[in-house]
């Protein structure tokens, strides 16, 4: 599969029964590979089992709806067929059967022009009996639970349900559990063991399904959402037992009440614009702040003012901006927007643009508010996970822009983490003067240093914003003590050797 | 075409088979080089007989959008196969294909000796080939969500072509559904010639071929035209030929006559939603004009204000000092929000196809762009983006600026690029980063541009499309112009205007 990469456009990987959970496991070799190699033109992989048992937990589940790689599994499960439900159950007391089981398959399988039937002596009615009554009960137990995490295997991609009648293809993990069990219900234990093997019977008659015109034996409702479910049911050939369909249409309408990703995205697009006068109104803060009297700058004015009424809109205006961005987060991580939601440049820049703009000021609350003793400092300890998610989403930028010499100071300070630096710098400063370990104090020197090298270069470059050159602002206080420090270090020089060379 | 638009004689394009095509892209040519907006000409007709497919979906929207899909008419016998052969791919159906068309063109009625077979595997890989299109499009129009939907479908070569104009179906005996919508007639394409039975198909692929040919006969039936049947309000359709609230009995009948299953009955259900649902995002935009009037009307207010400071309000809102700019601003931003969502959903084709050639949205776009892009571009200079990303022309333009341009220019038949007067602004700005240095050779790297920006604001200004608070003795236009080369100024067609504003 490694050699294909770069040769080929598309690969289908497919497989029955065991084969079918090493196609599913080297597709996700595959596609793990791909993304460390980030190729491109993206290759795309699908992958399609046929009767395959259960191939992981939860963790795997979820783990593969993050990457949003159940859009590449496609597993078919005929009608009645036991091996994709074994894992469902509790099976450790029954291997020695099920290995019998499968060494029945597998004679099948090798000797085609034999009858079934014939062959199906070789395995005893009585294991058949166990197997499958033991499989049907456990899967009653689960599902009717109330949330199948009891269980220890999970599903994940797509599920089609393949029968006489036509299929269904499911993705909710509920309904999928749910559907394997009434399928089974209505089944004998010589019909579940045989439907392993029909796999080809059954997509050869799916396949010349759309020729012919079907329409409904008995009155269709008239709401196309119900008339849709029927359809479905029909499909599924779940119609003749009362009990069993009612069951089943619960199940498919449950199934149905999925998100709609589009309109989601939609819907969040209205809502940025509506919080976009807040954006405005912190920028025009941050405008005055720069003009003002005080020649602070935001950052410090925020934090030292803290309760005025102007500085309590900004602060609520702050938090509703957080609230927004914290959903649009919790959103594409329960898949409930498009796929390629956090690489549109719409939402890469308004998100870049907001962290940029707001982050300082969430800093400055958080040192305002004393956090930073609590629990330790910003950058480690206090910041919060939607901005790591923007650098993230800014950093994966398609388009690497060309490097602009600028003629004037940014607009925003580049580095949203900056004033979290300098407050870290600060406290580096006080305990360098207090420090008796000449190690630690060493250390210390070398951590100041370092940043301020880095500061330096930043505006070398102007990648921050004027407010950082504000002559009273945090940073500019700071440079002056540092200054101040290093002056008076260099008159006892004598007693520290080592920091003699202008450091 | 000349002599009969001379003799003031309405034409009329016609073609059978792929002469059905050529009559097709015949009339658009003809629309577009003879009908101009303004001049009165009798519109054209275009009628075919099981035409293939000519275009894709953009090519059924520009139709639309010119308000020239009503002039074509398909007509379209149950089974013809040729109007479905271009739902398939070449690769698909390939070998069959010369063997059919040779007896198409043969004209000869079947059965042809030893050609029953070629002609149901032929059936049979076009309708394969339209199921997966049709259904892929039913999905769409139903919102499916399940994602394993798109990557299966970028494993299928799924045909672009898609049906335009008005389609007349024809069931037989003398009966015609006439149906406008094109989402409606792609699945009716592949659902009306669905197999009843499985036995059916060697009568049925029989059927395909002879339905070609069989025009001539079944409109002679046809031409007191009695029984035409109108499908519209598709999303009312009864679910069986039993249905309960049976309203319309011709309709129920029609429906009958075509074969439609149940399946079918819900996806043209879906395709009558999906007209609804973009007729109501439409209304929905309609109501927030009266909102996006206000928002001008307090932009337009803001900028005589300014006007009267002798700055312009360009220039007052690149600097940004007072809360009257950061109230602007506010405005700006709303109105920002109400114009992207109108552009996504053009973008995802969710408005009816009219709109972007509506006058009185035209109309209300260019106000919006003339007042509002001024405060874009102040904003992007004054933010130095340009250094950032680009200069606003090539890198920061918004795609809502771009689009309503295109929108006049289009509706107006002007050249791509002409209606720029909104950018005027960016094209200063560029200029005057050029011509930073004072050297005397610095006017030359810009000779050329000025001049063009100079003549066009001249026309500009005389048509009222830019008002002269640019001249202002503040604006950083006039700064600038002041300081180029004296003998470019005496011969600038707008230093007249300059002179008597300082």
């Amino acid at each position: 599969i490694a050699d294909l990469i770069g040769k080929v456009k598309s690969i289908v990987i497919t497989g029955q029964c065991i084969g079918g959970t090493t196609a599913s496991l080297s597709a996700l070799f595959l596609l793990c590979h791909l993304l460390s190699l980030s190729v491109y033109p993206p290759m795309s992989v699908l992958c399609i089992t046929f009767g395959s048992p259960l191939v992981g937990n939860e963790a795997l589940h979820r783990s593969i709806r993050r990457q949003r790689w159940g859009e590449n599994f496609c597993h078919v499960v005929s009608k009645h067929d036991i091996m994709p439900r074994l894992l469902l159950a509790e099976i450790v007391n029954h291997i020695p059967h099920i290995q019998a089981l499968l060494q029945f398959w597998h004679c099948c399988m090798a000797s085609p022009h034999l009858p079934v039937a014939g062959l199906s002596s070789q395995v005893s009615n009585d294991l058949k009996h166990i197997l499958f009554h033991s499989v049907l009960k456990d899967l009653e137990l689960l599902t009717q639970a109330d949330d199948p995490s009891e269980s220890l295997f999970w599903p994940f991609g797509s599920y089609v349900f393949c029968c006489q009648e036509g299929a269904i293809c499911v993705e909710n993990v509920a309904s999928i559990m749910k559907m394997m069990h009434l399928m089974m219900a209505t089944a004998s234990p010589n019909q579940s063991i045989e439907d392993h093997l029909k796999y080809g019977d059954y997509v050869a008659k799916v396949s010349r399904q759309f020729l012919q015109a079907r329409n409904f034996e008995e009155g269709i409702p008239d709401s196309s959402y119900e008339a849709g479910v029927a359809l479905a049911l029909q499909s599924s050939d779940l119609t003749d037992k009362e009990s069993v369909a009612a069951m089943a249409k619960e199940c498919l309408q449950m199934a149905q009440h999925s998100d709609k990703p589009n309109l989601n995205a939609a819907n969040l697009a209205i809502k940025l614009s509506k919080i976009v006068p807040y954006r405005a109104e912190i920028e025009w803060y941050k405008a005055c702040c720069d003009e003002a009297d005080d020649q602070m700058g935001y950052y410090d004015s925020f934090k030292l003012t803290g309760a005025s009424r102007r500085e309590g809109r900004v602060n609520i205006d702050r938090i509703r901006l957080a609230q927004f961005w914290n959903t649009v987060i919790q959103m594409l991580e329960s898949n409930k927007l498009p796929h390629d939601f956090d690489r549109r440049g719409k939402w890469v820049n308004a998100s870049h643009f907001y962290k940029l703009l707001v982050e300082p000021l969430d800093i400055a609350d958080y040192y305002r508010t004393g956090m930073h003793r609590e629990r330790g400092h910003y950058i480690e300890h206090g910041r919060e996970r939607r901005y790591e998610v923007f650098d993230k989403w800014w950093r994966e930028k398609s388009v690497p822009e060309e490097e602009n010499k600028r003629s004037k100071f940014a607009s925003l300070t580049q580095d949203s983490c900056f004033w979290a630096k300098v407050e870290e710098a600060k406290e580096w400063l006080d305990n360098v003067r207090s420090e008796r370990d000449a190690m630690k104090q060493q250390q210390l020197w070398h951590k100041i240093d370092n940043f301020e090298a880095y500061a330096r270069q930043l505006i070398y470059n102007k990648e921050v914003s004027k407010d950082v050159l504000a002559k009273n602002s945090s940073f500019s206080r700071w440079m002056e003590e540092w200054k101040e420090m290093k002056s008076q270090v260099q008159q006892i020089t004598p007693l520290f050797p080592g920091f003699v060379d202008g450091k | 075409v000349e002599k009969a638009i001379k003799e003031k004689k309405k034409i009329v394009f016609t073609g059978h088979s792929s002469g059905g095509a050529i009559a097709i892209l015949t009339t658009v040519w003809f629309l577009e080089h003879y009908l101009k907006p303004g001049k009165t000409l009798m519109s054209p007709l275009c009628v075919t007989f099981g035409s293939p497919l000519v275009g894709d979906f953009i090519f059924n929207h520009a139709l639309i959008r010119e308000n020239w899909s009503n002039f074509f008419l398909h007509f379209v016998m149950r089974y013809d196969i040729v109007p479905r052969i271009l739902l398939a791919s070449l690769s698909t159906v390939g070998q069959e294909l010369d063997l059919i068309l040779k007896l198409l063109s043969q004209k000869a009625m079947f059965p042809i000796q030893g050609s029953v077979r070629e002609a149901s595997t032929f059936y049979t890989s076009v309708m394969r080939n339209a199921s997966a299109v049709a259904s892929h499009a039913a999905c769409r129009l139903m919102g499916n969500t399940n994602p394993i939907l798109e990557t299966v479908a970028s494993f299928i070569e799924l045909s672009p072509y898609r049906p335009c104009g008005t389609f007349v179906f024809l069931p037989g005996h003398g009966k015609l559904v006439v149906v406008k919508n094109a989402d409606a007639i792609l699945q009716l394409l592949f659902y009306s010639a669905q197999l009843c039975s499985e036995n059916q198909l060697n009568a049925v692929a029989e059927r395909s071929l002879n339905d070609h040919l069989g025009y001539p006969s079944e409109l002679q039936g046809c031409l007191n035209w009695q029984n035409v049947v109108q499908l519209d309000h598709l999303e009312g359709l009864p679910l069986s030929s039993s249905g309960a609230a049976a309203g319309n009995i011709a309709t129920n009948i029609a429906l009958d006559d075509l074969g439609l299953s149940t399946r079918a009955r819900l996806c043209l259900r879906a395709a009558g939603e999906h007209e609804k649902q973009k007729l109501s995002n439409q209304q929905r935009m309609d109501n927030k004009r009266q909102e996006i009037e206000l928002g001008l009307a307090k932009l337009e207010e803001y900028k005589s204000k300014s006007a009267l400071c002798k700055v312009g309000y360009y220039d007052a809102f690149r600097i940004s000092k007072y809360e009257d700019d950061f109230k602007a601003n506010v405005t700006r931003l709303e109105l920002t929000g109400i114009w992207d969502e109108i552009i996504e959903m053009l973008n995802r084709y969710e408005l009816p196809e009219p709109f972007e050639s509506r006058k009185d949205w035209i109309e209300l776009a260019t106000k919006y762009r003339r007042i509002v892009e001024p405060l874009d571009i102040a904003n992007y200079y004054r933010h130095a983006k340009n250094e950032d990303t680009g200069s606003y022309m090539y890198k920061g333009r918004p795609r809502r600026y771009k689009y309503t341009q295109r929108w006049r220019e289009h509706g107006l038949r002007m050249p791509v690029g002409s209606s720029a007067e909104s950018c005027f602004w960016a094209e200063v700005e560029e200029l005057l980063l050029l011509y930073r240095t004072a050297d005397p050779g610095a006017f030359e790297v810009i000779r050329e541009r000025t001049i063009n920006l100079e003549r066009k604001l001249d026309e500009w200004i005389r048509s009222n499309q830019i008002s002269n608070d640019v001249f202002l003795k503040g604006s950083t236009f006039t700064k600038w112009w002041i300081t180029l080369p004296i003998q470019h100024k005496s011969v600038s067609p707008i230093q007249g205007q300059i002179n008597s504003e300082i």
